[in-house]
């Protein structure tokens, strides 16, 4: 009994709980705000509205319905999760990925053309489409490392410079290009390039988009978990992050940890498109705005308090709120009350380190009372 | 004739509009703050004075309801930026993080709020477009009385606002006591200076600026998409921002170019040279992007910005 205590106690008193719980904090103003919100727009539906953002899927009647949406949050997790993680692997390095969303979209261009044009077979799309996403991110790591070009604008211009580049280049590629729907070619499940299912699809209802996508993902966060806490790479990596000169006089090459974090970073972000569009959910839309899911990344990142599992309940989290948001156009609300939500989440999720040394600041002032006190008592 | 006017008033019209904007970011970086928030400033400037565009009864006299819709701009673009201020200053957050969380939210307010105010038209999924005739004609007024050549007018205040700026930032007490504050804000605080005031109004200000180049960034047009809140302009500005190496002048200079490549991407097809060429119009669309990458190159190599910039100060680190 005494034992299950010692261990309740000790995890309160850890970091990574009050990360979790000030986390959480953020999660219900954030909540609560899109609440009010909602009621301001329309106090007759708003619980309604509300209830659908929080339950997505379970507001179907059927589980057949249930768990066909369920697998879909599910699967439209994956991509976030993997750029989540693109942003978590440059920030360790004290680098800011902005431009997840450009590197994405050069992804998405190579998917296009050897996914659905050259039918090649998932993994080498896969693979070729990570190498392409990082050598694009390769383009803000060397202007970074050579030419001490802040990466944030670089990514910034990079971003809108690939926006161009696939709405360009597709838009004029009639072979991959549906322009009675204005997006680029599907892939379809009979393809080679779709990812396959290997049977998950039966658990979710047949939702075949639903596969070894997810598997994967876990893998990867099972691979950058290990690399930033058991390898030598991982740690040279967030030395740099601390404090670069430093890592620099301690031997630690800071050039090539940044070209090696964005490379990677930039894969990341690769990966993300590619399970985002090689289980024919979505493809190519024609828009002149930057993809947004290299600004959700940040968000889960973020919230997840930038730890790989952590990045995974909120990946899972914000893609939850953002289909339940995409539930509520029939109450007459913009689906964009989830973005609002998420947003609010992670402008909070910046007060997490302050309120953490709020916390500890409390917690060493109630000690030394405690040990004060003792005192008096002794004497 | 026609052409070459319009082209010319266009071009005025983004160069005040960028200069404005990073002029404004100026203000904040000088304090030490990232003025990642622009954009998001941008998008509430705009989305407010759109709002109030659309709202004012049409027999409101013209000057009132421009004078009301500028200060709508102003105020808006100034308070959105103090929850950045809040963050970085007084919460000590990540300023990159925050800067997106904002440019984030801004985009997402602008669509549900346009989207609340057009109800009755029944816009399309995914549309959240705000038609503003009658505003369009009152800032862009006919030229030397001649037509088909509009000239905005609000080029004008911002040429007037530069010097202002200029004079601010170089010869006033803020102004050096906003540069102590983010080059080194120990010794700033040392001498006196209180840090976090000096950098809440910097911060203020940018709101302020940002604000109103969201305004004339509407200006420019008789309606305007919310869904991509200022079209990036924002982050346009920061990067002049930062080859302007925060001098106003510069910055005016950075901003000229910029508009230089953004008019040929909306002239080009009525210059035969350059129609003839073949080359896709998404070209045109990345070469400002592209041309301020590769100025970047160029001029960052040497690092003249703020020395605090991008940390927030703790006393305790004095």
């Amino acid at each position: 009994m005494n034992k299950i205590k010692m261990f309740f106690s000790s995890l309160i008193k850890k970091d990574s709980t009050k990360t979790v719980v000030t986390s959480l904090w953020c999660a219900l103003i954030g909540l609560l705000l899109g609440f009010v919100i909602l009621l301001c727009i329309n106090a007759k539906d708003a619980a309604y509205g509300m209830s659908s953002v929080l339950g997505n899927f379970l507001i179907f009647k059927t589980p057949t319905d249930r768990w066909n949406y369920f697998g879909q949050t599910l699967a439209k997790t994956a991509p976030l999760i993997a750029m989540s993680l693109s942003i978590l692997v440059s920030y360790k390095c004290g680098l800011f990925n902005l431009g997840a969303s450009g590197q994405y979209s050069i992804a998405v261009l190579v998917i296009s053309f050897l996914g659905y044009g050259a039918n090649l077979p998932w993994w080498i799309v896969m693979i070729l489409a990570m190498l392409a996403a990082s050598l694009w991110a390769l383009i803000s790591g060397v202007l970074k490392a050579f030419f001490n070009v802040n990466e944030v604008i670089s990514g910034i211009m990079l971003n809108w410079i690939a926006l161009y580049l696939v709405n360009g280049i597709l838009t004029s590629s009639p072979s991959v290009w549906d322009s009675s729907h204005s997006e680029a070619q599907r892939i379809t499940s009979e393809s080679n390039a779709f990812i396959p299912s290997i049977g998950l699809d039966k658990l979710f209802s047949g939702n075949q988009i639903v596969g070894l996508g997810m598997i994967l993902i876990l893998v990867v966060v099972a691979i950058i978990y290990i690399l930033f806490k058991k390898t030598t790479i991982g740690y040279e990596i967030k030395a740099t992050g601390l404090n670069g000169d430093a890592a620099n006089y301690a031997g630690i090459n800071k050039v090539k940890n940044i070209l090696i974090v964005t490379a990677i970073s930039g894969a990341l972000a690769g990966l993300a498109a590619s399970l985002n569009i090689q289980n024919g959910f979505t493809s190519w839309r024609l828009s002149s705005a930057v993809p947004s899911i290299g600004f959700q990344g940040i968000s889960a990142a973020f919230l997840g308090g930038l730890h790989p599992i952590g990045i995974v309940f909120s990946s899972f989290f914000i893609q939850h709120i953002t289909d339940g948001g995409s539930m509520i156009t029939d109450l007459g609300f913009a689906p964009e009350v989830a973005s609002i939500m998420t947003s609010v989440i992670i402008y909070l999720s910046g007060f997490v380190a302050f309120a953490l040394q709020v916390i500890h600041k409390n917690e060493i002032k109630a000690e030394l009372e405690k040990l004060s006190r003792d005192k008096e008592v002794k004497q | 004739m026609i052409i070459v006017l319009s082209t010319i008033t266009f071009l005025l019209a983004y160069v005040c509009i960028l200069t404005i904007t990073a002029l404004g970011g100026m203000f904040s970086e000088k304090s030490g703050t990232v003025a990642l928030a622009l954009e998001g400033c941008m998008t509430i400037g705009a989305l407010c004075a759109g709002i109030v565009m659309h709202l004012l009864p049409d027999s409101m006299p013209n000057g009132l309801a421009a004078l009301i819709v500028i200060l709508v701009a102003l105020i808006s673009g100034g308070l959105y930026s103090l929850l950045l201020a809040v963050a970085s200053i007084t919460f000590k957050a990540n300023q990159t993080l925050a800067g997106t969380a904002l440019n984030i939210l801004s985009t997402a307010l602008a669509v549900v709020l346009i989207k609340q105010v057009t109800k009755s038209e029944a816009l399309p999924v995914g549309q959240s477009r705000l038609n503003y005739t009658r505003f369009y004609e009152i800032f862009n007024v006919s030229f030397f009385g001649i037509k088909d050549v509009k000239f905005n007018w609000l080029i004008l205040i911002v040429l007037a606002l530069i010097p202002i700026v200029y004079f601010v930032i170089y010869k006033s007490k803020y102004g050096l006591r906003l540069a102590s504050c983010g080059e080194n804000p120990s010794s700033a605080d040392s001498v006196g200076i209180n840090v976090a005031k000096t950098r809440y109004i910097g911060i203020l200000l940018s709101g302020i600026l940002a604000g109103f180049g969201g305004l004339f960034l509407l200006s420019t047009s008789a309606e305007w998409e919310f869904a991509n809140g200022a079209n990036g302009i924002g982050f346009l500005a920061l990067a002049v921002l930062i080859f302007g190496q925060w001098k106003p002048l510069y910055i005016f200079l950075g901003a000229f170019i910029f508009s230089l490549f953004k008019t040929l991407s909306v002239v080009y097809p009525s210059i035969n040279f350059l129609a003839n060429l073949g080359i896709s119009s998404y070209f045109y669309l990345a070469l400002p992007y592209i041309v301020c990458l590769v100025v970047l190159v160029f001029t960052s190599k040497k690092n003249t910005g703020p020395k605090a910039l991008g940390t927030p100060y703790d006393k305790g680190k004095r």
